[in-house]
């Protein structure tokens, strides 16, 4: 029980474990695999996963999940590159984006803590929504064309190999990590999702927190929506699909609880790298790249699965104990009519 | 029970006058006027259901009032959520802990202020200091015991410099030591010149911490002063129905047990929630099982059903051990149980009538096929002799009154043919018309020989039916009445723990 305390304790650290396990197994068997080349080009390409799993941890912390971030990443990523295409600055690009990603996640903050609808549904709607709009807004055509420019930000690099791109994400990891742990603010999202009532109790407000973990996730997406109008050059009306379900098996990976209120920001981004590096993974074991979502899928209903069974047993022993507690201790009086 | 309309007073630290409060059509504050002065302890105490809970969460913020005004040192307020009751200086430590298992013991007492970390911290060392309490703050929240999260609980309040605090049943889940050293405290918080509610289902508690004591009951206080004016006895009429005459309700004959055998018998029976319980239960007598809520009756019912894990003694059934084993193997072996909750765990809300009655009986129903004929006829057959109001067999089960849902529910525990029936809370939401019916199918079970253990917090209705009773308090069974000595003052006493160390013959 001691063992498996520590291990939740420190559930980022064993994601570590988990991502550099792999690696040394594909490394033993293809050593290509761990060229540093290689190894950069998975941590390069794993950013725009990085972003949508850090967006969608603030809402799974929270006790809520979100499952229209690949939608949004998608409208967003259409949005920025018509505009870029027509020549607009990339400033104007990046701001119509994040209106974009707020709105949505104004949305679907609004309809699951005012209309309480449950977050899986409503964010599922707003997925269709958003995808929808996307075919209209672009006649469901691809957006094309994007300065050379703009796309050149993506392979700008510095120190070797590393990009701007994914050093600015570890930046903003970081920043992010800070504030959500070591700040009053920040520590609401966790008491949301850990114990809705007790957060009532003292006073914290549990709406508006949800709607900002929801704002939050939205403008994370959109971000990533931009870096991959810069990384691949031209947006499908189907870009960003299937990504949510990447991104919440990156947190669920990186040891963030789906019940809410466990769980860190850079647990998701390392889960996050595992995730993107699957594909490559399967393509130096040389199989198919195709089974990548399957895996994925498989992944992520594993480590459910696992720690819901961890959990109930908490909640199970818990509850035992606090009935047990109510039990008189020393013999009460007997008396046999 | 003259409550006189008083004028809020100048020197209270909080002032209730004329609360009412509605949940649907249902009536649940009456108009309450409370006053609590600095430095004195208020206990209140109640039946379930007396509206205590919510007076407390209308004063906290979480429910507001239909009616009536709460002063606060002579000032009107306007308590619209628990933040303003906070800024006011109330703070509410529920039944439960209401803590953030995967926080630290820090971040859950500082969470929602903004001062800096470091001089929070030296603030609660200091407090805790004070009191004397070691408790380690770096651990996380899951690790602690109900006691240590209480701590931690009042600890919040404290640091939020409470002028009110509000203890529900704050013991209910304390150990004896924990409890005394709760009680130094409450002492400390007296001197210290803050008020407090204390809530609680214990009357020897009253008189050991409180300084004043009000008895609610149906939404009103029947009963309200300082500690000293009044005895036990006293407050256990406080906690009694109006004009009842204690010995005079109507019971049916003495049983003769001697020509009675034990068909379930309960040996050093142990699980979460209650504790060597042993007794036995005759074919044909109703045996009532009184107590609080907490009380670990349905705890111990569940158990025995096999919903729960036990941890030692014996179940024996008609001679057969039944200990531990799964529901499915209870109900053949001829116990059943009509749970506590019917919306939660008793029907099938969109199934019609008819298959709610048998589906605790489908596997004797059908080989692989359902034999609709035999369902139909199963169902005709309770209807009738229950007098069910349905339009037809077909009728969907959530569109049926609470009584007649409740007969279905038992309809069903009857199908399986028990030999013994454990019936917890059975007339809880059902209308007196249905209650009436109720009790007839009870009486009819035990002229047809069936053992029925009843559980339910209506006293009246025990005192009506039962046999013989046993009240349960803190999960054990602290005493047990044979049929001259079940009236209500008896069994309110025994529930709430009064004459827990007597013996009464």
């Amino acid at each position: 029980m001691k063992t498996l305390k520590n291990a939740l304790k420190a559930r980022e650290i064993s994601s570590l474990i988990f991502l550099i396990t792999i690696f040394l197994l594909v490394g033993a068997i293809n050593p290509n695999f761990l060229q540093i080349k290689n190894l950069f080009l998975i941590f390069n390409g794993s950013i725009v996963y990085v972003l949508l799993a850090v967006g969608i941890a603030f809402v799974i912390i929270s006790g809520e999940i979100d499952v229209s971030i690949g939608a949004t990443l998608g409208l967003s990523a259409a949005v920025s590159a018509t505009l870029l295409r027509d020549g607009n600055s990339w400033i104007v690009a990046v701001i119509a984006a994040l209106i974009v990603g707020a709105t949505v996640g104004l949305i679907n903050g609004i309809g699951v803590t005012i209309l309480k609808v449950p977050s899986i549904i409503m964010t599922l709607g707003i997925n269709g929504v958003v995808r929808g709009l996307s075919y209209v807004y672009t006649n469901g055509k691809w957006v094309e064309n994007v300065p050379y420019a703009f796309k050149s930000i993506s392979q700008a690099t510095m120190l070797n190999s590393l990009t701007y791109f994914f050093s600015g994400a570890l930046v903003v990891v970081f920043i992010v990590h800070m504030l959500l742990n070591k700040t009053g603010r920040g520590r609401y999202f966790a008491a949301v999702g850990d114990n809705q009532c007790g957060a009532q109790l003292i006073g914290i407000p549990v709406d508006s927190t949800k709607i900002k973990a929801f704002i939050i996730c939205g403008i994370f997406a959109a971000i990533a929506g931009v870096i991959y109008v810069s990384r691949v050059g031209f947006v499908t009306p189907m870009a960003g699909n299937g990504y949510e379900m990447k991104a919440i098996a990156a947190c669920v990976l990186g040891g963030i609880s789906l019940t809410g209120g466990l769980g860190t920001v850079v647990g998701a981004a390392i889960g996050a790298v595992i995730m993107s590096s699957i594909s490559r993974v399967l393509v130096f074991l040389q199989f198919s790249s195709d089974y990548d979502n399957t895996i994925t899928g498989i992944l992520l209903i594993i480590i459910v699965v696992a720690d819901a069974l961890i959990q109930r047993r908490v909640t199970e022993n818990a509850r035992r104990e606090r009935l047990s507690a109510r039990t008189l201790s020393d013999k009460g009086g007997y008396n046999n009519a | 029970m003259q409550v006189v309309e008083a004028p809020p007073i100048m020197d209270t630290m909080i002032s209730v006058r004329g609360i009412c409060k509605c949940f649907a059509s249902n009536l649940v504050l009456k108009g309450i006027d409370l006053d609590v002065r600095s430095g004195e302890v208020v206990a209140l105490i109640g039946g379930n259901g007396a509206g205590k809970s919510t007076l407390m969460k209308i004063i906290m913020g979480i429910y507001q009032q239909d009616k009536g005004d709460i002063f606060l040192s002579g000032e009107k307020v306007n308590l619209t959520k628990p933040a303003l009751a906070l800024a006011h200086g109330i703070y509410l430590v529920p039944q439960e802990p209401m803590l953030f298992p995967n926080m630290s013991v820090e971040e859950n007492i500082t969470l929602g202020f903004k001062d800096k970390k470091n001089e929070l911290h030296t603030k609660i060392l200091s407090i805790m200091e004070q009191l004397g309490w070691k408790l380690k703050l770096d651990r996380k929240a899951d690790t602690l015991s109900i006691a240590e999260q209480q701590l931690v609980e009042i600890l919040r309040g404290l640091l939020r410099n409470a002028k009110i605090l509000i203890l529900d049943e704050p013991t209910s889940s304390l150990t004896f030591n924990e409890v005394e050293s709760l009680f130094t405290l409450i002492e400390d918080l007296k001197n210290k010149g803050i008020s407090i509610f204390y809530i609680t289902h214990r009357l020897t508690e009253v008189f050991e911490i409180a300084t004043h004591v009000a008895i609610m009951r149906d939404g009103v206080i029947t009963l309200k002063g300082p500690v000293g004016e009044f005895t036990k006895d006293d407050l256990i009429k406080g906690l009694l129905p109006p004009n009842t005459n204690l010995k005079t309700t109507q019971k049916s004959e003495v049983l003769d047990y001697t020509k009675l055998k034990p068909i379930l018998e309960l040996k050093n029976f142990t699980g979460y929630g209650f504790k060597d319980i042993n007794l036995e239960v005759c074919s044909g007598e109703v045996l009532g099982v009184a107590g609080v809520v907490g009380a670990g009756r349905t705890e111990f019912a569940t158990t025995i059903f096999g919903m729960d894990e036990f941890i030692s003694g014996q179940v024996i059934l008609d001679g057969e051990e039944i200990t531990g084993l799964s529901t499915r193997t209870v109900l053949d072996k001829g116990l059943n149980y009509l749970p506590e909750d019917r919306h939660l765990n008793g029907i099938f809300k969109i199934g019609d009538a008819a298959s709610n009655i048998s589906s605790a009986h489908l596997r004797n129903l059908s080989k692989f096929f359902l034999n609709k004929k035999a369902e139909v006829a199963l169902g005709e057959k309770y209807i009738k002799d229950f007098r069910i109001k349905v339009t037809g067999q077909n009728q969907i089960m959530g569109s049926l009154s609470g009584g007649n849902q409740q007969k279905i529910a038992i309809a069903r525990v009857l199908s399986t043919s028990p030999k013994v029936v454990i019936l917890d809370e059975p007339t809880r939401g059902v209308d007196a018309g249905a209650r009436g019916d109720v009790y007839a199918i009870i009486s009819q079970l035990k002229k047809q020989g069936v053992a029925v253990l009843l559980i339910s917090s209506d006293f009246e209705e025990i005192v009506e039916l039962s046999d013989r009773v046993v009240t349960m308090y803190q999960g054990r069974i602290n005493h047990r009445f044979s049929k001259n000595q079940i009236d209500l003052d008896n069994l309110t006493a025994a529930s709430f723990g009064v004459y827990e160390e007597e013996n009464v013959q």
